[in-house]
């Protein structure tokens, strides 16, 4: 269990598993949710390009970072709230392992919710010689381990 | 045997730099039914454990009807959709941000989306692109927000084309 208090600003953790994208988590994602660019799935068009190859969509990288990182920062949590400054630092192509680190930025009392309280992470993601693919913050809704009372909520 | 492509017309898809303006609005095509099958693979796929994407009965016992559909399935969707209308023509991400999470997705959900011109100026690094900002929202069948965001890409200019 991830429990708001589990987090304290400054906080930093490597995530246990990496993931390598491959035709299924690129392409087939990319297809999955409607995304038409065929640099994403048409391998002759981006052989044509400064690229050479196929591009992974952004989205589902940044989806595979804060995947990797949910069990050890949301297991348990009520609710995803929202995504800040996500940037995409260099390409990720078929084949790249992604590892996802995070850092955390900010706690904070939840409104109209004494059970819960909001964090915000900041998440980078990076292949295997460290760079940097993904960066992005995070806030995320937690359970309190132990509810405030009404009065201090 | 083979084939002549250049003796069949290039329908062309994508839109430059030049055909974006302030205010300009897109409602997207198709709009997409996020079924369960949709949820768990996305879910499973990018490694997310929350059982609320997983197991019906925990996300029942949280108050959910169903499967909660994860939002980052939500939000890829909404740019999914959004792509053939504002950036099927190249041009990478420079960023996403304001990316806000107003209600949960449950399989069966329908999502559709529209965009609005925000912004757009030329790139100073690279003279043959533009930078073109898009606020995009997505709504569920029922006509309620879901999820928003700003995202913003290097759009080509025709002139460099």
């Amino acid at each position: 269990m991830t429990y708001f208090e589990d987090f304290a600003v400054g906080d930093r953790m490597r995530h246990f598993r990496g993931s390598t994208i491959h035709e299924v988590e690129g392409q087939l994602l990319a297809k999955l949710v409607m995304n038409s660019a065929q640099g994403h799935f048409n391998e002759d068009f981006m052989a044509k390009t400064p690229f050479g190859q196929r591009i992974v969509f952004g989205l589902i990288t940044a989806s595979t970072v804060i995947g990797l990182a949910t069990q050890d920062t949301a297991e348990d949590a009520i609710a995803e709230l929202g995504l800040e400054r996500i940037r995409f630092r260099s390409p990720v192509v078929h084949g790249d392992t992604v590892y996802a680190a995070t850092e955390v930025l900010e706690t904070s009392p939840a409104p109209d919710r004494p059970d819960a309280g909001v964090v915000r992470f900041k998440h980078w993601g990076f292949k295997p010689d460290c760079t940097v693919v993904f960066e992005g913050e995070r806030t995320v809704l937690l359970k309190r381990r132990n509810p405030l009372d009404q009065e201090n909520a | 045997m083979t084939v002549d492509p250049a003796s069949f017309p290039l329908v062309e898809r994508g839109r430059q730099y030049e055909d974006f303006a302030d205010g300009d609005t897109y409602e997207h095509h198709s709009g997409r039914t996020i079924t369960d099958g949709d949820a768990t693979l996305f879910a499973a796929l990018t490694l997310s454990y929350n059982p609320l994407y997983f197991n019906a009965e925990r996300a029942r016992g949280e108050g959910h009807p169903d499967l909660v559909v994860h939002p980052m399935l939500a939000l890829c969707t909404v740019v999914g959709l959004s792509v053939e209308d504002l950036s099927e023509a190249g041009g990478p991400f420079l960023g996403i941000d304001d990316v806000t999470f107003h209600r949960p997705v449950y399989p069966g959900d329908t999502l559709s989306a529209r965009s609005v011109v925000v912004d757009r100026r030329e790139s100073g690094k690279r003279p043959g692109d533009g930078i073109v900002t898009w606020h995009t929202q997505g709504h569920n069948q029922r006509g309620e927000l879901v999820v928003e965001l700003r995202r913003t890409n290097l759009v080509r200019k025709r002139e460099a084309a």
